[in-house]
């Protein structure tokens, strides 16, 4: 199933194998995988079940991509089973793949597998320890609305030269919340890679519709200490062409637009398949 | 004994589900509530050892940093406390993930029957001012029964805490038992039994049919029993081993003969007559003659026209390598019982639909239309759920429905209106996305062939969704069972289509179908067509629990399953990819050649129907048509002059409920995922202006699109549902025109939303009205079809939308909704770069108005506003307005317009609002330059009134610079196009009467005020 590689010979194309999981409700995949294949990775969607069956081996591949979707439908809390299911049989496997200085990126439900793995914040790395949370938006409901983010100086590997970028969030549980303790170790620690903001690029400061959910500190995405390990609630990957903003069509008339052109979400991709290319 | 483990929040963080039960126990029944504090309740009716269950609880169930849980009661302080969960055997995928969830913790498979239930808690604290607690007391069951539960699906229980009689009968919480253990197990102490009926005479018949709600049309009572009277059918029968007619049989032959299969209306013969012309016409189905022959005409001459009204959704050709298909659908009647349920099911359900389309297609988006009461309905009738539930549990329904089955709703509508008090409406259409090719064959041709096996793979089979299609096809009374109400399952449904598309890129899929409406017995039996028979396991067919009977087997409704063909070859490859995908795959027959419906259960036969009996022998239904024009109706129009407060006048507009913003809606409907997402669904600078059309890109390394919007506006059928058609028609072509889509590339979807059209003196004294309106909405749509070269890709009829509701002096009133077509369009773009969208852009640009303005208000939103009807109701030339639309979409590919927005409900005034609304910029306009006619002509003169709210169709809005404004209006020569105004940057609405001054001087920030007044603060 799933592994179906990406086979398009585009020019830029390096050797970098990107593991996308699918599965049980999980459905983000194919264009997280487009996303990663703009990037110049080769990307192949593999079934949880392949990855624990041995199938598919995690060791065959550089970066790791937990994706956005509803993982055993949200119940008993957003990504929790999913977390539950890969520590059981896969925390070895795990531990090993971010030793080895494998990258991982999670994307909404995929950030909340990895804050419910303990793979983030991971001031102990592989010690799968949940110390935050993204529980019930305050709204209490979906929402699917695009933010600003505004980067933070951070190890992160996938935010290199991004100061500012606009992206969909698409969530019923993305508050970001911590101890006042953990919070300022993450902050200490340079973990926190991306707070929502105003469309000046000025701090949310909690406010609707800017912060969409009530996080804590506007935090819309943490890092682990290293800078390999990545998660947020908003999804990079629904930027992928330029017509993704909702913008665009008065950009491209006030000419301040590429038309046809990749996505900004793909900055976060190309960052991360170049520094893992070269490592 | 069953464990109850209780999980909430921590204290200090906010319940945000708490908090939205005190707002609408105010905003609802104006109950004063302090706070709210909820949990999580799993009860584990499992034979584990509290030490296993402890670590159940803290590995799995309980998040350390948000969450406290306790296998005690955790009895935050509260006043009140309700329980709501779950009626035995009703669908809980919250208990069933639990069961899956602790098996894979524990490495092994859970016994039968040991379950996990999932419920909630609510601690209810009241506000200061409290009542007394007997009405506190009615005021929590009001709260659980009104708000919390539904008595179809759910049960409850409600304790006081304080202690204290002061009359209130309800039990008092105690501390150290809570709410004790409650396990919703089913239990059926039943053995499966065929029983034989006789059917002696026909009055045994449908005395038999009313027993078991078989809900048989009389006229087919002689065909079915001289079925099984004829001398060949006897001996075959006694072949094998059978006699008299069994139970599985007539409940087969019910399903499958039931409106909602069959499509009996729509195959049936009318008799038309004008009661003011005397004019006759008898039309001999009006499927046959204005839907199937119309789109096969028009799709010879269309080659991206693939496959049409054959299968389960439409297909046509995207690009060199790829197919769409489309679908649309309706779940009023489940909706109108159990929104949420109702509403989920038919989201999930559709979404069947292209997936059981030629060999399989991936799902790429969805759109909705509710059609339901006023939400602040307070009259004297009492529906069986308040429309303001209704529409809460509709909306809900698909979002959940639609976000977790991973594709995005793109687009949708609501209307609200008394009529639809009776039954609500609830549409879902459905696109998907295949291959071309598959393996060296076309992906949308697809049989069974004698031997390839029957795979049922999905859900299993239970007592839900027994009678559902019989039930719809009858009017809403408090006696049809609600066995048929379901709660999809959007989980076990994504697993499965994510199987099936792998499946079927492996070349393992020869046919496939859904296994909706009627069950297996009409995936079965149709898919059995091909291959010419087909012999079934009943007792092969995976079950949810014990007991059920083989009637029940075959014909229950049960969900997310779909019926696939395998050859026997393959059929190892395909089980085994199954149960990679953790997908239950099951072989439980057969197809044959046997030219019978050949059904076992233990190897001893319970059912054996000739499939040509199920085509053929059946009368056609007869109606009596006749058209009594509305002014012989009485309607005339309404004699009431201009307003002197203009802007008074279009901010009541802007705040009517079928204008207003509703934001809130879409706003909790994922519609980028997949990330295809070009023209969203809202737009503008605040992003919250609905668009014309939604556009995505389902193949995201092409730059083609597909562009989709619908359109619905019942209440011109007061007048004339002919006009109904023809507007909604010309609105919804013109809603994908005004994206950018493609003129000689429009699908369509009828979805028909009709009441009963059957004449009865006492129960249905204008049911010859109601089927002169569908007669003349057929023909409507016919004209317009092939005016346009519209084929209609798919579509479907629900037709008996009335209630029976109970009056204030225990009568019962019939309420008939309003004959509704919802059409839907889809067009192709063959390049999104050049798409457009409806906010004006630039200051200075010139803004055009295209089509003419004619004295067009009856059934319009300006009229409803006055209370009035009307008579004169738009109109359509579908020539002429598709030889704009043809200009339109050449000017938008030649990239010289800025901004295009079509003139639908509300008309000029509104319309205009909302692209400034859209844009944070203004448009200045002169009313006097607005192009108007009457029947002779262009430039007959219409009142400010008029002109403003007027609903004519073909119309549109379009700003560009004044650089381009002499090669548009060359484009436009052939058509009605004036420039009335400017874009300005003043933020600001104004339109000028004749002498310059401004009528109307509002802005941008008090029309959002009263636009967003009537749900702004919904979320």
């Amino acid at each position: 199933m799933a592994a179906e590689a990406a086979t398009s010979d585009q020019p830029g194309r390096t050797d970098v194998r990107v593991l996308v999981l699918t599965g049980y409700g999980l459905n983000c995949d194919y264009e997280t995988e487009y996303a990663f294949r703009l990037a110049g990775a080769t990307a192949v969607r593999v079934h949880i079940n392949d990855l624990i069956s041995g199938r598919e081996r995690l060791t065959d591949y550089r970066i790791m991509a937990f994706i956005g979707g509803f993982a055993w439908a949200d119940d008993h809390g957003a990504g929790v089973i999913l977390a539950t299911k890969l520590r059981h049989h896969l925390g070895e496997e795990l531990r090993a793949f971010v030793r080895a200085g494998g990258y991982v990126i999670g994307i909404c439900n995929g950030f909340q597998a990895l804050v419910n793995l303990g793979l983030l914040p991971g001031f102990e790395m592989g010690s799968f320890e949940r110390e935050v949370a993204l529980t019930y938006n305050d709204c209490g409901n979906f929402r699917n609305q695009w933010v600003h983010l505004r980067a933070l100086g951070s190890p992160c590997a996938f935010t290199r030269d991004i100061e500012r970028i606009d992206l969909p969030v698409r969530h019923a549980e993305g508050k970001f919340v911590a101890s006042p303790e953990t919070l300022e170790r993450l902050a200490a620690g340079k973990q926190i890679v991306l707070k929502y903001a105003k469309p000046d690029g000025t701090p949310a400061k909690g406010a609707m519709p800017w912060n969409p959910n009530g996080s804590l500190e506007d935090i819309a995405g943490i890092c682990d200490p290293t800078g390999r390990i990545f998660g947020l609630m908003p999804h990079p990957e629904a930027f992928n062409h330029a017509t993704n903003h909702p913008d665009w069509t008065r950009h491209r008339v006030l000419g301040s637009a590429r038309m046809n052109a990749e996505g900004e979400g793909i900055k976060l991709f190309r960052n991360v398949v170049a520094v893992a290319g070269s490592g | 004994m069953p464990a109850r483990l209780e999980i909430a929040l921590r204290e200090d963080l906010f319940d945000a589900e708490g908090a939205a039960l005190v707002r609408k126990a105010a905003d609802y029944f104006g109950y004063r509530l302090a706070s709210t504090r909820t949990a999580r309740v799993l009860t584990l009716d499992l034979g584990l050892p509290a030490e296993i269950l402890e670590k159940l609880r803290t590995e799995i169930f309980t998040n350390p940093v948000t969450e406290v849980s306790s296998f005690e009661p955790l009895g935050p302080p509260a006043d009140w406390i309700i329980w709501v969960g779950l009626l035995p055997g009703v669908k809980d995928t919250a208990g069933e993930i639990a069961r899956e969830a602790i098996e894979d913790f524990l490495g092994h498979p859970l016994p039968p029957g040991e379950t996990c239930y999932a419920s909630k808690l609510y601690f209810i604290r009241e506000a200061e001012t409290r009542l007394s607690a007997g009405v506190s007391g009615e005021a929590m069951e009001r709260l659980a029964r009104e708000l919390l539960a539904n008595d179809l699906i759910h049960q409850w229980r409600i304790w006081r805490v304080k202690p204290g009689g002061n009359g209130d009968e309800r039990p008092q919480w105690n501390p150290a038992e809570g709410m004790g253990v409650i396990t919703p197990k089913v239990v059926l102490a039943h053995t499966p039994q065929v029983s034989e009926i006789p059917i002696g005479s026909e009055e045994e018949l449908l005395r038999i049919s009313a027993e078991r709600h078989l809900f048989l049309d009389p006229r087919d009572a002689p065909a079915i029993r001289s079925y099984y009277l004829r001398p060949e059918v006897r001996h075959a029968r006694g072949k094998v081993g059978l006699d008299l007619p069994t139970d599985v049989e007539l409940e087969y032959i019910a399903q499958a003969r039931s409106d909602h299969c069959n499509h009996n209306t729509f195959r049936g013969l009318f008799r038309y007559r004008d009661l003011s012309s005397g004019e006759r016409a008898v039309i001999d189905s009006l499927f046959q003659t204005c839907i199937s022959q119309p789109t096969r005409a028009i799709a010879e001459k269309k080659d991206w026209v693939i496959s049409v009204l054959w299968d389960n959704a439409g297909v046509g050709r995207f690009d060199d390598k790829h197919f769409y298909t489309i679908t649309g659908e309706t779940h009023n009647s489940p909706s109108n019982m159990e929104a949420y349920g109702g509403a989920i099911t038919g989201i999930v359900g559709v979404y069947r639909d292209p997936l059981g389309t030629g060999k399989g297609s991936k799902l790429i988006c969805g759109t909705y239309g509710y059609c339901v009461g006023p939400r602040d309905y307070d009259g004297p009738l009492q529906p069986r759920l308040h429309p303001r539930r209704l529409l809460d549990g509709v909306i809900e329904g698909v979002r959940d429905g639609g976000n977790k089955s991973g594709v995005p709703t793109v687009f949708g509508g609501v209307f609200l209106d008394e009529s639809y008090l009776g039954k609500c409406l609830v549409y879902v259409t459905a696109l998907g996305i295949m291959p071309s090719e598959i393996e060296g064959e076309r992906s949308d041709r697809k049989r069974t062939n004698p031997g390839d096996f029957v795979v049922v793979c999905g859900g299993r089979v239970g007592k839900d969704g027994i009678h559902g299609v019989t039930a719809s096809s009858s009017i809403y009374t408090e006696n049809i069972p609600a066995g048929h109400v379901q709660i999809g399952d959007p989980y076990t449904q994504k697993k499965m289509h994510d199987f099936l598309i792998v499946a079927r890129d492996r070349g393992l899929i020869r046919f496939i179908t859904d296994c909706g409406g009627g069950g297996l017995s009409s995936a079965v039996g149709e898919s059995a067509r091909f291959s010419g028979g087909v012999e079934v396991d009943l007792d092969r067919v995976p079950r949810k629990y014990d007991g059920l009977d083989q009637w029940e087997i075959w014909i229950s409704e049960s969900q997310e399953r779909m019926v696939i063909a395998v050859d026997p070859d393959d059929c190892d490859a395909f089980l085994k990819l199954a149960e990679r995908h953790a997908v239950e795959a099951t072989v439980i027959g057969r197809y044959t050649a046997s030219g019978y419906v050949h059904l076992k259960y233990a190897g001893k036969t319970c059912a054996y129907i000739a499939l040509d009996f199920l085509e053929s022998d059946f009368p056609q239904w007869e109606f009596d048509a006749e058209w009594t024009p509305p002014v012989q109706r009485g309607l005339t129009e309404p004699v009431i002059s201009a307003p002197s407060d203009h802007d008074a006048c279009l901010l009541a507009m802007l705040g009517r409920p079928n204008i207003a913003s509703k934001e809130w809606i879409q706003r909790q409907y994922d519609h980028e995922v997949q990330g295809g997402s070009v023209i969203k669904p809202m737009i503008g600078a605040e992003r919250d202006i609905p668009s014309d059309a939604a556009v995505l890109r389902p193949v995201l390394d092409s730059d083609r699109g597909l562009a989709v919007a619908q359109a619905l506006n019942p209440t011109y059928s007061r007048i004339d549902a002919h006009a109904m058609t023809a507007v909604t028609i010309d609105e919804a072509v013109r809603r994908v025109i005004a994206v950018g889509g493609d003129p000689a590339h429009i699908g369509g979807i009828d979805n028909f939303c009709w009441p009963e059209i059957r004449f009865d003196e006492e129960r249905n004294p204008d049911g010859k009205l109601k089927a002169a309106q569908l007669v003349r909405s057929c023909l409507a749509l016919k004209s317009s079809c092939l005016a346009m070269g519209i084929p209609l890709l798919s579509g479907k009829d629900s037709m008996y939308v009335d209630g029976d509701l109970a009056g204030p002096f225990g009568e019962r009133h019939r309420i008939s909704g309003l004959p509704t077509l919802q059409f839907t369009v889809v067009s192709a773009v063959p390049d999104v770069s050049r798409c457009v969208t409806m906010e004006p852009k630039r200051p200075g640009d010139c803004l055009y108005i295209l089509g003419a303005t004619r004295h067009e208000l009856g059934g319009s939103e300006y009229y409803d506003l006055h209370g009035e009807t009307g008579d004169s109701v738009p109109t359509v030339n579908p020539h002429e307005v598709f030889g704009m639309f043809t200009a339109v979409a050449e000017a938008i590919r030649s990239g010289i317009v800025a901004s295009v927005h079509g003139i639908y409900r509300g008309g000029i005034g509104v319309h205009l609002a909302l692209m400034v609304m859209a844009s944070r910029l203004g448009l200045d306009v002169e009313l006097a330059r607005i192009p108007c006619a009457d029947d002779n002509g262009v430039d007959a003169v219409l009142r400010s009134d008029r002109l403003l709210y007027a609903e004519s169709a073909g119309r549109f809005l379009i700003t560009l610079s004044a650089e381009h404004a002499e090669h548009f209006e060359t484009l436009m020569r052939k058509h009605v196009a004036v420039q009335v105004g400017t874009v300005t940057d003043s933020d600001r609405l104004i339109v000028r009467d004749l002498d310059g001054k401004p009528l109307i001087d509002l802005g941008c920030a008090a029309l959002r005020k009263a636009w967003k007044r009537p749900f702004g603060a919904l979320v």
